[in-house]
């Protein structure tokens, strides 16, 4: 586990956590009737400003991590804080810090693109004109201005998904967390989506960023850890990475190498 | 609170397009008062419990047939229509309409009634003091008065209108055979007297006859009382309406079961829940706003329905919906059970994994509630088995505090029972909700 993360809670030892984002100690996850831990002695250290990859097969435990470090899952053990906070003990502070980007289109369809982020801004705090402002904004980012009072039903799955960044963004958060983003979209929204994480990134933005695309890690990531079987199995930054494994051309071929090619279900 | 008001607001809007939700919640419980209080009151009317038409044709010209006419007249409930006097009515047209359903029964009373019933209770008044039959005298044929029936009349309520038909005509003739008691009884006295002291009775001497006062309408020997068993002094029996619209009211509460617990399933599916537990606000937050959000909308939905009941249901023929003077309590009960009804909607949505699982489960145990709670047969009806599982049925539990507000003359507290238990089926539910929440962010699904 990296030095830098803290366990303390004191308003001192807060002050020096909080230049590291996300600190996760020890974490481990069983769910009931598993054959196997889901995750196993998880420990991730990001640094302020870093685009930090997820990388790993179905069922390597990403999704897992990710639902426990923004309290959406209880850990088995093991500790997650955001900024000095713990996500489990100081669940509010917490969550006031981070933006979650779900897997799933994680918005009512029968709303409008509007009216999602009018709820999700209002539910983050926010009101008033600043909320207008942020909706404004946001919808801006993800090209969907012109679109945004259409019910999200009627949404190409681009548009779905760049709404369902747009709502997990809004209030600004420090730190976001992408579960693959770029999901089954056409090559412009996920062009549009990378260039708006960049620009997010270029703004301070921490970003945790799951993905099974591999070119897109190794064009947006900082670092990338790649997890099978609910641990990490190798870390670094992609070049650093393609470095220390002179048989590998690309961040494809080293995932392959290290988590086997047999179909994972 | 801005929090609370956006996850409010957020159900409003939902709802409001969620059209099939609507048409749920509004149109089926309306359709269902509409339809069933109107089949009811006409079954009502073959049972004798709403006012009931009666067709009488009266060919008698004398004082009995007028009795007759005054009798049932003054029944109550019994709507006596006489066919004009210019109007030609045979039997067969007493039939055809008793047949089309105008009447639910007709009395034909013969000609020359009167006449007869007097002949006959002298002819027996004469028999019984063994007096000679008069002179020129035949024996007359007992008159019949015709009783028609509408096929749909319900057994019982036949039977006791033939019995009060019966004791009419039977107190009717006791009062001609007094009458002719009373006319021809000092004829066998002065007859005996006559026979007894020959010439110490003057010849011109003979008793006047009794004058009998026979009537005893006013003045009963013994008498009964029907008591209504109810809460409060003034008992009254349910009118259809007041028994539907309540009724069907609540079982379009517990509809609310659909669309609450698909909600919360929908949310889960789509990962919107995961969402709402990464956001700053406590998961109750979002909760509490669905259950006002739903408060208000089954609010809206009683008011809609209780406005059929007063004012369109008495354009169809019914009597308006009366509610009794205790409108804070009924506020107070329609709140216990639109919360019991969120509260068992929170409870399916969180328990349950699919909304197809919802949309079996949820319908279908609350149309068993509501069978077994008295919505589509009143308790009483049934049988004693089902009458002890019924207090299991939080539809009971309301409908028994309407009931008691509507008809028994109840007030806030002989309904506290029923309120108590239909905020503790909430809370229950409410309960079992968080341990299965509490099991879905431990285990995630």
């Amino acid at each position: 586990m990296n030095a830098c993360a803290s366990k303390a809670n004191d308003p001192s030892d807060r002050a020096m956590a909080v230049k590291i984002p996300l600190a996760v100690t020890d974490l481990v996850k069983i769910y009931p009737k598993a054959a196997q831990p889901a995750l196993q002695n998880f420990n991730l250290a990001v640094g302020s400003g870093e685009i930090y990859g997820l990388l790993g097969p179905n069922g390597a435990g990403k999704t897992t991590a990710i639902s426990i470090m923004t309290a959406g899952l209880l850990p088995t053990s093991g500790q997650v804080e955001i900024y000095g906070w713990d996500v489990v003990r100081h669940r509010r502070q917490a969550r006031r810090l981070i933006g979650l980007v779900p897997q799933d289109i994680a918005l009512y369809a029968e709303l409008t693109a509007r009216e999602n982020l009018s709820f999700f801004g209002r539910l983050y705090g926010l009101k008033g004109s600043e909320l207008g402002d942020r909706i404004a904004e946001t919808l801006q980012l993800v090209g969907l201005t012109g679109k945004a009072d259409q019910a999200v039903s009627r949404y190409s799955g681009g548009m779905k998904r760049r709404v369902n960044l747009a709502a997990g963004i809004l209030h600004a958060p420090r730190l976001v967390f992408l579960d693959e983003p770029t999901v089954g979209i056409d090559a412009q929204s996920r062009n549009l989506i990378l260039e708006k994480l960049l620009i997010l990134k270029d703004g301070g933005t921490t970003m945790i960023y799951t993905t099974h695309y591999m070119e897109e890690a190794q064009q947006l990531c900082t670092r990338a850890a790649v997890m099978d079987e609910g641990r990490v199995i190798e870390e670094g930054s992609p070049g650093s990475l393609i470095h220390k494994h002179p048989d590998c051309g690309n961040l494809g071929e080293l995932f392959l190498k290290l988590t086997g090619k047999h179909l994972r279900d | 609170m801005t929090k609370l008001l956006a996850t409010v607001y957020k159900e409003l809007l939902l709802l409001q397009r969620d059209r099939g939700g609507l048409l749920v919640l509004f149109a089926m419980p309306a359709v269902l008062v509409l339809v069933i209080t109107l089949v009811q009151e006409n079954v009502l009317k073959t049972v004798g419990e709403s006012e009931t038409r009666i067709l009488l044709v009266n060919r008698d010209a004398g004082e009995l047939g007028a009795l007759v006419e005054q009798k049932l007249a003054d029944a109550g409930k019994l709507t006596v229509r006489k066919p004009a006097a210019d109007e030609e009515f045979d039997e067969q047209l007493v039939r055809a309409a008793i047949d089309r359903g105008d009447f639910q029964f007709g009395v034909v009373l013969p000609d020359g009634l009167t006449k007869t019933v007097r002949h006959k209770a002298r002819q027996a008044v004469r028999g019984s003091l063994s007096l000679e039959p008069e002179p020129g005298s035949q024996t007359a044929q007992t008159p019949v008065i015709r009783l028609y029936f509408d096929p749909a009349v319900i057994g019982g309520y036949r039977s006791a209108v033939r019995s009060s038909l019966q004791l009419m005509v039977q107190g009717i003739e006791v009062n001609e055979k007094l009458d002719a008691l009373g006319q021809l009884l000092p004829l066998k006295i002065n007859a005996a007297l006559q026979k007894e002291m020959g010439d110490f009775l003057p010849e011109d001497f003979t008793l006047p006859p009794a004058d009998l006062q026979l009537d005893w309408g006013d003045a009963p020997v013994l008498t009964f009382e029907e008591a209504a068993a109810s809460t409060g002094s003034a008992g009254s029996i349910p009118t259809s309406v007041q028994q539907n619209v309540p009724a069907w009211t609540l079982f379009g509460i517990f509809f609310i079961v659909l669309p609450l617990a698909g909600s919360l399933i929908k949310e889960r599916r789509d990962g919107t829940f995961f969402r709402l537990l990464s956001l700053p606000v406590p998961y109750l937050t979002v909760i509490v706003g669905k259950i006002i959000a739903y408060v208000l909308v089954c609010i809206m939905q009683i008011v809609a329905i209780y406005g059929i009941g007063r004012f369109l249901l008495p354009l169809l023929g019914t009597p308006p919906l009366e509610m009794g003077p205790e409108l804070p309590a009924i506020l107070i009960v329609a709140i216990s059970a639109v919360l019991a009804a969120t509260g068992y909607g929170i409870m399916l949505g969180t328990v349950l994994r699919t909304y197809e699982q919802a949309s079996m489960f949820g319908p279908i145990s609350v149309v068993i509630a509501a069978a077994i709670g008295g919505v589509m047969v009143p308790v009483y009806a049934m049988p004693k088995i089902m009458q002890q599982i019924s207090i299991l049925s939080p539809l009971s539990w309301g409908l028994d505090a309407f009931l008691d507000l509507f008809v028994r003359g109840g007030n806030l507290k002989t309904v506290w029972p029923e309120v108590a238990a239909l905020l503790a089926f909430f809370l229950a539910n409410l309960a079992v909700a968080r341990i299965y929440f509490l099991r879905r962010v431990q285990n995630k699904g």
